[in-house]
């Protein structure tokens, strides 16, 4: 265990848990979302650009 | 306002981590990193991590003794590296910000750990107070707020980073913009019960806010009695699901906005363009006078969206630009990003009840006056305000401004001026000392009077004043 000096709080540690399970899968099907069109047989899979690089960009700026 | 450690004292608002502290020496501002951080701070450096925050603008950045240069530590027993950080021009609260200050220091935290992840590192806190504007920008300037990341591990800060920037955010977005004052009464940021209680039912139809700020509140309660380890039972988190909550926790501060009601910014930066010949004879007075006392620093109280804290930035000065207004602030804020300026501070700040000293001892975080002083305030079409609508007799006034700063350009409106006939309208005039001479005299008490002169085309007068 690691040493903490913050404390996490019970609730909200579970909490992440849960919603980090949640975005984590909505994450999964959005980088995928033209996949899954094109599986259900709606779409060609179309090559897009992420709408922003947020490696680059300074949220401030 | 600090303790003391072998003669170093050491800064009362770095207490609480063991990881290291800040402390002032012959003048100089140096940061301890304890041998209990030594792993965690040779990773920082190592991995690359500190070099690529420090050029993306989001970490301050530091000297280090050995860089051809020895600091000696505070607590040579406990220190694994003295560091020299580089120097933010003032520090601020987010209690002082505007809401997009708030919501871009917001926006940077979860920038950071986003990066600190990809090298594996974590955020330990997320304190709002770790941000700080610096030329212009929210830059984190906690070195020390890094810790290994742990596979499985969930994220040690998202509770803090819920309190300290969610909370209030969410707040001022769908309740009302002046609750940012209750980080003012909640040092480590909003309980998520009271955020919860004030919010709108309708936030529960939001994703993020049921999820990050409603059910969260409700998880603290019902397992506050029952130790991490055992709530967990075991569960981990795998990084995909970790980037995932800090993915959800940033489109959620995104999509909060905030608009003052039944106004639109237009009308803002309409009245910022506001310019006839009065106006344009006090931009030029107050540069040539700035430029003549050579002010460095400048505290431009009233500021509104921040025009002549503008002309003080011309004239070389770092400008606090302070207002009552959160709409004006926030408004001379988005000037700041748009024109990428770097010496002026937007802030909201109530004059007549100015930021105090909080937190333990009363000495965690500086009164705004304790920030000061500086060389020039200014005071225009301010006056008036504190003297007719606050009921503050002129010597007190003068007194107030003769604690900010050493010189002093004010302006004084007489009564027979279309604005302060406003204020008079709705009240009896008791104020019989509020004219030309009573307002020199009451300021002669405290400053002599280097330079006045009227204001043209206009009743209002423009004084430099030198504290007494």
């Amino acid at each position: 265990m690691i040493q903490l000096y913050l404390d996490p709080g019970s609730g909200s540690f579970l909490i992440q848990l849960l919603i980090a399970t949640i975005a984590g899968l909505s994450i999964a099907i959005g980088a995928n979302w033209s996949k899954v069109k094109h599986l259900l047989g709606k779409k060609k899979i179309k090559v897009e650009a992420n709408d922003e690089d947020d490696d680059e960009q300074q949220p401030g700026a | 306002m600090k303790t003391t450690m072998n003669n170093n004292p050491v800064l009362d608002a770095s207490f609480r981590d063991p990881s290291g502290f800040l402390f002032m020496r012959d003048g100089v501002l140096y940061r301890q990193v304890n041998k209990i951080y030594a792993e965690d701070y040779t990773r920082l450096m190592d991995s690359g991590l500190y070099a690529k925050l420090v050029k993306a603008g989001l970490l301050i950045s530091h000297a280090e003794s050995g860089d051809g240069e020895a600091f000696q530590p505070a607590d040579a027993a406990s220190a694994f590296r003295t560091l020299r950080p580089e120097l933010v021009a003032f520090i601020s609260y987010p209690y002082e910000w505007s809401f997009g200050q708030l919501k871009d220091a917001a926006l940077t935290t979860l920038s950071i750990q986003k990066r600190a992840l990809k090298l594996g590192m974590s955020l330990k806190d997320a304190s709002a107070y770790n941000i700080q504007f610096h030329a212009g920008k929210p830059t984190l300037i906690d070195t020390l707020s890094f810790e290994t990341y742990q596979e499985g591990e969930p994220w040690v800060a998202y509770r803090q980073f819920c309190q300290h920037f969610l909370a209030p955010l969410a707040l001022m977005a769908y309740r009302d913009i002046r609750l940012s004052q209750l980080l003012r009464v909640y040092i480590d940021g909003v309980p998520l019960d009271l955020a919860s209680a004030l919010l709108p039912m309708r936030t529960r139809w939001n994703l993020g806010l049921a999820t990050h700020i409603h059910l969260h509140a409700g998880a603290q309660k019902r397992y506050a009695d029952v130790a991490v380890s055992e709530a967990r039972s075991g569960r981990k988190m795998r990084k995909e699901a970790l980037l995932g909550l800090i993915e959800s926790l940033r489109s959620t501060v995104r999509k909060l906005v905030w608009k003052p009601a039944g106004t639109e910014w237009a009308d803002y930066y309409a009245a910022n363009n506001y310019t006839d010949a009065a106006f344009e004879h006090k931009k030029v007075l107050v540069g040539e006078w700035l430029s003549k006392i050579e002010a460095k620093t400048v505290w431009d109280l009233g500021a509104n969206s921040g025009i002549f804290s503008r002309v003080a930035v011309e004239t070389g000065a770092d400008v606090v630009s302070s207002d009552i207004d959160p709409a004006a602030v926030e408004v001379n804020y988005r000037l700041v990003k748009e024109k990428k300026e770097q010496n002026l501070l937007p802030l909201v700040l109530d004059l007549t009840n100015p930021s105090p000293a909080i937190g333990w001892n009363n000495h965690e975080r500086d009164s705004f006056l304790q920030r000061g002083p500086v060389d020039a305030t200014l005071a225009l079409a301010l006056v008036h305000h504190l003297a007719i609508s606050n009921n503050v007799p002129l010597p007190r006034v003068a007194e107030f401004f003769s604690v900010c700063g050493e010189w002093l350009i004010v302006e004084f409106v007489p009564k027979s001026d279309s604005q302060v006939q406003k204020l008079l309208r709705s009240r009896t005039d008791i104020f019989s000392e509020y004219t030309q001479p009573g307002f020199e005299k009451a300021f002669g008490q405290w400053y002599t009077i280097n330079e006045s002169s009227a204001v043209r085309d206009s009743e209002r007068w423009l004084y430099l004043m030198h504290r007494k």
